[in-house]
């Protein structure tokens, strides 16, 4: 008798048990607070709100890094502007609202907009610079943001070098009274935009997207216009990294100017490089350790945490290349020579490798 | 019977290296081709060249009589040239199916071509779920062939088919060019003479950048003097 084929709740049981964990989080953590559910549903459990606070902070750590994972993980385009993308979003958002008096539907179509503008910019280079000129050029575009928004000239929008405050949001998703419902929409949103970047990266599209990652000469010898693949990431990218920038100026009470500087893309980065580099998996769970990460060593260590937090991102580097996913994936620890392939599949990521080069060429 | 291909006074630079410098051939409808000549001589920057990857500054290439120069290889590829490259250019994180998949021109493709795909090359069904970094060198050649075949290509361009593979690799390779022939037109680019001469009909010789010699693959079977003095084989 042939075994019949897993069922869908078979398939899916991790995402399925950690979906039901998040939906059912903050009422648990009110549990342990003694609050009821009722309690927690009207935003009096202290302890909950919290956790929930804590948690967006990780949805929308999460629907970046997966916006960067579309693209480098999955495209090879190796971006070190991506923190633009996500600044843009979260500014517009609060100038829309604080200085234009936008309501949020209308912020949400000018964000749109805004998002396919910045990636077309990012595209005009495209066809013209690859690899390591690539990652460059778009620091170029991004450090240009980050000088504009710190500009006094435009200060009054944009809060210069002190970020922009003030911006006070619809009290329907209002993190101070309404945190239970922003947590529920963030959550909405990063499995939305998870569900879609799955059947994005397994469609046919998301199939050149890989080939052009491993070599873009060879899927343009099978026909593709790699260009436009590689512009459809960029847009997905983009319009999903202005939503995260968007979230965060609905629950931050600050915007810093630091969200457009080259640290936090490096934060996409290691994000997905302690998840696992084109697994979409990864960066959620990358998003998870980081920020849990760095909330309990600053807690415990304070200013010291960071040499702390970055000696475990190298070791993490170092003996798990492929990332908790990846080595999730090999269902073993990783051996040597898995670690080694693992490390070249890294260099080849960032353009360092000679032999890609040279099979490039 | 006009050709399919025809290339006139090819010239080709890489970097400031002028690599290709004055090719010119015509390639017969249906049959294989073979570019001979030693190595360096410009054989595979031909092809290259024919795709766009290399693209020439001076002369023509008419492909069913339209001219493809100044194409880019996506568009050169989509008119319906099938090329495989030499070293197994397959995508090594994508599995045999997707391998497959991705060379869709048109939807359905693949699943119209399957039963022909695996009936001329079986070892692939079996391996069909493997990444392409699992299979071996004649499995990843044999993959890099069947690709090009997912798609109506009525020109196919083959680079080193037979390198480093083991005999008995190539007696079920050439034996699978040879059935692709009767479909397509194939210009094969390989070194070793005897695989090329058992499968090509015609063939070019390329010398130093320039294409020298060619005619029908009988006659230069025949003539010795010509093998020696071209491809150094006696």
């Amino acid at each position: 008798m042939t075994p019949s084929a897993p069922s869908f709740v078979q398939q899916h049981r991790i995402a399925l048990i950690s979906l039901v964990t998040l939906i059912l989080l903050p009422f648990i953590v009110g549990v342990f607070e003694g609050a009821s559910p009722l309690e927690v549903w009207s935003n009096r459990s202290g302890a909950s709100k919290f956790v929930q606070g804590l948690a967006i902070e990780i949805f929308i750590l999460a629907l970046y890094a997966l916006s960067y994972d579309l693209i480098f993980g999955f495209t090879g385009l190796l971006s070190f502007g991506h923190s633009m993308f996500f600044a843009v979003g979260a500014y517009l958002t609060g100038i829309a609202i604080k200085s234009f008096g936008l309501n949020l539907w209308q912020t949400f179509g000018l964000l749109m907009l805004a998002a396919v503008v910045q990636a077309l910019l990012f595209g005009i280079v495209l066809p013209r610079v690859k690899g390591i000129t690539f990652a460059l050029v778009t620091l170029g575009m991004s450090s240009v943001f980050h000088i504009v928004i710190m500009s006094r000239e435009l200060g009054d929008y944009t809060g210069a070098d002190v970020g922009l405050q003030g911006v006070i949001v619809p009290d329907f998703i209002s993190p101070a009274t309404e945190r239970l419902r922003l947590y529920f929409v963030a959550l909405t949103i990063l499995v939305l935009f998870y569900l879609l970047y799955r059947r994005f990266v397994d469609s046919p599209t998301g199939r050149v997207c890989k080939a052009i990652r491993e070599n873009e000469g060879r899927a343009q010898m099978l026909g593709y216009n790699t260009f436009l693949f590689k512009l459809t990431a960029l847009t997905l990218s983009s319009i999903t990294a202005a939503i995260a920038g968007a979230l965060h100026t609905i629950y931050q009470p600050i915007v810093s100017p630091d969200t457009a500087g080259l640290g936090f893309t490096v934060t996409a980065l290691l994000i997905i490089l302690i998840g696992g580099v084109g697994t979409l998996n990864g960066a959620l769970v990358g998003a998870v350790i980081f920020r849990l990460l760095d909330f309990g060593l600053r807690r415990y260590l304070g200013e010291s945490a960071s040499f702390i937090n970055g000696a475990i991102y190298v070791l993490i580097v170092l003996f798990l290349p492929y990332g908790i996913v990846g080595a999730w994936q090999l269902k073993a620890a990783p051996t040597f020579q898995q670690m080694r392939q693992g490390w070249q599949r890294l260099l080849e990521m960032f353009g360092l490798s000679r032999v890609r080069r040279a099979s490039k060429e | 019977m006009t050709p399919i291909l025809e290339l006139r006074d090819i010239h080709t630079f890489i970097g400031q290296y002028h690599i290709l410098q004055g090719v010119s051939f015509t390639a017969p409808h249906g049959a294989i081709t073979a570019l001979l000549g030693r190595n360096g001589a410009g054989k595979t920057t031909t092809l290259k060249t024919i795709m766009g990857l290399t693209p020439p500054r001076a002369g023509e290439i008419r492909f069913e009589g339209r001219r493809i120069d100044g194409k880019r290889p996506f568009e050169i590829a989509a008119l319906g040239i099938g090329f495989v490259p030499e070293h197994r250019a397959i995508f090594r994180d994508l599995t045999v199916e997707e391998n497959l998949k991705i060379a869709e021109r048109k939807k359905g493709d693949y699943a119209r071509k399957q039963e022909m795909i695996f009936s001329l090359f079986p070892d692939l069904k079996r391996l069909i779920h493997l990444r392409g970094t699992n299979l071996s060198g004649g499995q990843q050649q044999m993959l890099a062939i069947a690709r090009a075949l997912v798609a109506d290509n009525r020109l196919l361009l083959i680079d080193e088919p037979s390198e480093g593979l083991a005999p008995v690799v190539i007696e079920g390779l050439m034996s699978a060019i040879r059935q692709l022939a009767a479909d397509s037109t194939v210009i094969l680019v390989e070194q070793n003479f005897l695989v090329a001469s058992q499968l090509a009909e015609h063939y070019v010789i390329i010398e130093e950048g320039r294409s020298v010699k060619s005619g029908r693959m009988q006659d230069l079977v025949n003539d010795r003097a010509a093998i020696h003095r071209y491809l150094g084989a006696a």
